[in-house]
């Protein structure tokens, strides 16, 4: 069968359409449909006493959201979170990553070691370290008091539980970062950094005047995603703390969750959904389009 | 102004490679000096140490008279042209060229004006602003010159600055270079595997191999007179014909060299020379440019067979075959014409023939004169065969 040359980028693309269709639909199944049922749902009193899309709202549970002041918090405990998270993951991440860079020998084992806490459920993590941190029967505890400090109310102290959960966050957590920053060490030419030995720059010159400069679009990618990761953080949370003491560590996620299913009232936490959606979304577009310039 | 001293310098990576090995050189202040061989010869790992990026295993290395094995390279005053150049890629050519400088604190009209001088004399002027990105192979291989250019070190060390570019480009670098060099009468050691760029720039050229120096000297020197059978088959192209040969008694008493149909008397001068060699195999080298298609005073003939011929434009290479099966090619003149496989007659002056010896691969001296290298070519130019060549 012979086709005119012509119409061949055509059969391409139905071919191609052909092949990704079954993707395509399970995805607009499981990602779409959830996905606009929730936007659907914030326009409703829509609770699970009276689970009826009967009363058209308009905006009303965005208003409310706004007016009852809860989300206000919980969204400066999720912003607090993120940056001290992000920043701190950063922080440690680049320097480990730097000296995992220099070292010669033993790089797996050290590699395995960092990597283990980012292979375990976050779940498993908030229980593990819910017994490590427990006030009268944890290990951290108990090794305190042979240091004659403590004891430290870890998840039950307003004013410590928040950094705990940023603590323990970091240790689950920061193992990303190193493989992401060390992979962008690993893979930075090697000559500028000669031709700024013989120029007469020392390590810490050529640290500000090479390294970072080189890592820039690794460093902002890695922050960006590591940033949407943890802007939904659910799970420590939920295991940890369950947004309390108080709502000190209620951060978004956990917040809709709340909504949902102890205020029972699927529309609010629908609306606040969306809001959170709306923010994730405007960091993704710009992680997006910055890997785009880069490209 | 820098003279460069390498004594017994080596260069190990564990368990036990050896990448340079026992080199001394010295490197003369104002000289250009040219670090040729083959891949993985150890050259450029010689020059990296001169440079201080590479750590020195044993030896000592002298810069201007001070020891300066364990100087930082920040602090040797040396500049270095990488390869691939090794330009900032995030900073505009202008910060590339005044990177060194800033960070020496050199006061910024002085920095102004040496970048501008630098840029004028490589005519990148007009790309202070662009970044190394939008730069074409030709450009930053300027750029990266001019980067070390302007620090006005007391050397300039270049790592196979050329191998990067076109051709054409290449040729003019070439010229390029040795009129920065005439300029401004730096040393520059340059490094690089093509011996055409050794022979038309270096003043003196350094043959490396293995990690071990084999031979130095003014390039036209080291090219009449090899030391060795590498050096006699590294250098031009076509290289040097080498052919197993037998120094034979002649009936009159003479010695004679020979391959094959090819019997090459020996002058009564350089009996003494090779008469310990007499009834033993040695290595018969011709250059291809001295081999020729036409009778010449004193050649001796010998029929070949044509196996191929590359007329080149300015020259034509001839590959031809002894019945025995060895290979050799022959220079001509353009206007030569001939057919694969038909027979040719060729003729060989005895005097421009070279021996080496099959053990030890080393040139075979055939007086105390010939020791000394000017000499060689002396008597070359005023052999007979060098200027009927063709």
């Amino acid at each position: 069968m012979t086709v005119a040359a012509d119409r061949l980028p055509s059969l391409d693309r139905r071919f191609g359409w052909a092949m990704t269709a079954p993707g395509l639909l399970a995805l607009s199944l499981v990602v779409l449909f959830p996905l606009f049922f929730a936007i659907f749902t914030s326009g409703f009193e829509y609770t699970l006493l009276h689970r009826k899309y009967d009363t058209f709202v308009w905006l009303d549970n965005y208003r409310s959201i706004w007016s009852e002041g809860y989300l206000g918090q919980s969204l400066w405990v999720t912003t607090t979170f993120v940056v001290a998270v992000v920043l701190l993951e950063f922080l440690i991440g680049f320097t480990v990553a730097l000296m995992l860079n220099a070292v010669q020998r033993f790089k797996d084992v050290y590699y395995l070691i960092l990597l283990m806490p980012l292979l375990i459920n976050p779940v498993v993590v908030g229980l593990i370290w819910r017994m490590f941190l427990h006030p009268e029967l944890g290990i951290v505890n108990y090794v305190l008091s042979l240091l004659h400090l403590g004891p430290v109310n870890w998840l039950g102290d307003v004013r410590v539980a928040f950094w705990t959960v940023v603590l323990v966050d970091i240790w689950h957590q920061v193992s990303f970062m190193i493989v992401l920053l060390l992979a962008g060490l690993a893979s930075l030419p090697r000559e500028p950094y000669e031709a700024a030995r013989m120029d007469g720059a020392s390590i810490v010159q050529a640290f500000f005047y090479v390294t970072l400069p080189l890592m820039r679009p690794v460093i902002v990618v890695t922050l960006l995603i590591r940033m949407i990761f943890a802007v939904k953080t659910f799970d420590l949370i939920f295991v940890m703390t369950r947004g309390g003491p108080g709502t000190s560590t209620d951060l978004i996620s956990y917040f809709i969750y709340r909504s949902a299913f102890y205020g029972l009232d699927l529309g609010k936490a629908s609306a606040i959904s969306v809001v959170l959606l709306l923010v994730v979304l405007a960091l993704t577009g710009y992680l997006y389009r910055y890997m785009r310039s880069l490209a | 102004m820098a003279d460069i001293k390498l004594e017994h310098i080596s260069k190990s990576y564990p368990p036990d490679v050896k990448a340079v090995d026992d080199v001394s050189l010295h490197i003369r202040d104002g000289e250009f000096m040219i670090l040729l061989g083959p891949s993985g010869c150890g050259k450029s790992t010689t020059l990296r140490m001169i440079a201080g990026l590479e750590s020195i295993t044993a030896g000592d290395l002298y810069l201007s008279g001070k020891r300066a094995n364990d100087v930082d390279p920040r602090d040797r005053d040396l500049a270095f042209v990488f390869q691939n150049y090794a330009l900032y890629p995030h900073m505009t050519v202008q910060a590339n060229l005044s990177f060194g400088l800033r960070l020496r604190q050199t006061p910024a009209a002085d920095i102004e004006r040496r970048v501008r001088e630098a840029a004028e004399m490589l005519g990148i002027g007009a790309l202070l602003d662009r970044k190394p990105g939008a730069l074409s192979g030709g450009q930053r291989q300027r750029v990266a010159l001019g980067r070390a250019l302007v620090r006005q070190p007391a050397a300039f060390l270049l790592d196979e600055p050329l191998s990067n570019l076109d051709a054409k480009l290449r040729a003019g670098m070439r010229t390029e270079l040795v009129k920065l060099h005439r300029k401004l009468g730096q040393t520059i050691v340059h490094v690089t595997h093509d011996q055409v760029e050794a022979m038309t720039m270096g003043e003196r050229i350094c043959i490396m191999k293995d990690g071990r120096i084999v031979q130095v000297g003014a390039p036209l020197e080291v090219y009449r007179n090899p030391a060795d059978t590498f050096v006699a088959s590294f250098l031009a192209t076509p290289p040097m014909n080498l052919l197993p040969a037998r120094v034979e008694e002649e009936d009159g008493g003479g010695l004679a060299v020979v391959h094959a149909a090819l019997r090459l008397p020996v002058a009564e001068a350089y009996w003494a020379a090779y008469a310990p060699y007499r009834d033993r195999p040695v290595i018969l080298g011709i250059r291809p440019e001295d081999m020729y298609a036409s009778a010449v005073p004193g050649g001796v003939a010998v029929d070949l067979r044509i196996v191929a011929v590359e007329a080149l434009g300015p020259e034509t290479i001839l590959v031809t075959e002894f019945p025995g099966g060895a290979e050799v090619s022959s220079r001509l003149d353009r206007a030569f014409v001939g057919q694969a496989g038909s027979p040719q007659r060729l003729y060989v002056v005895p005097e421009q023939m070279q021996l080496f010896d099959p053990q030890t691969t080393l040139s075979i001296p055939r007086s105390r004169a010939d020791l000394r290298p000017d000499h060689r070519s002396a008597q070359l130019r005023a052999s007979p065969g060098a200027t009927l060549a063709g």
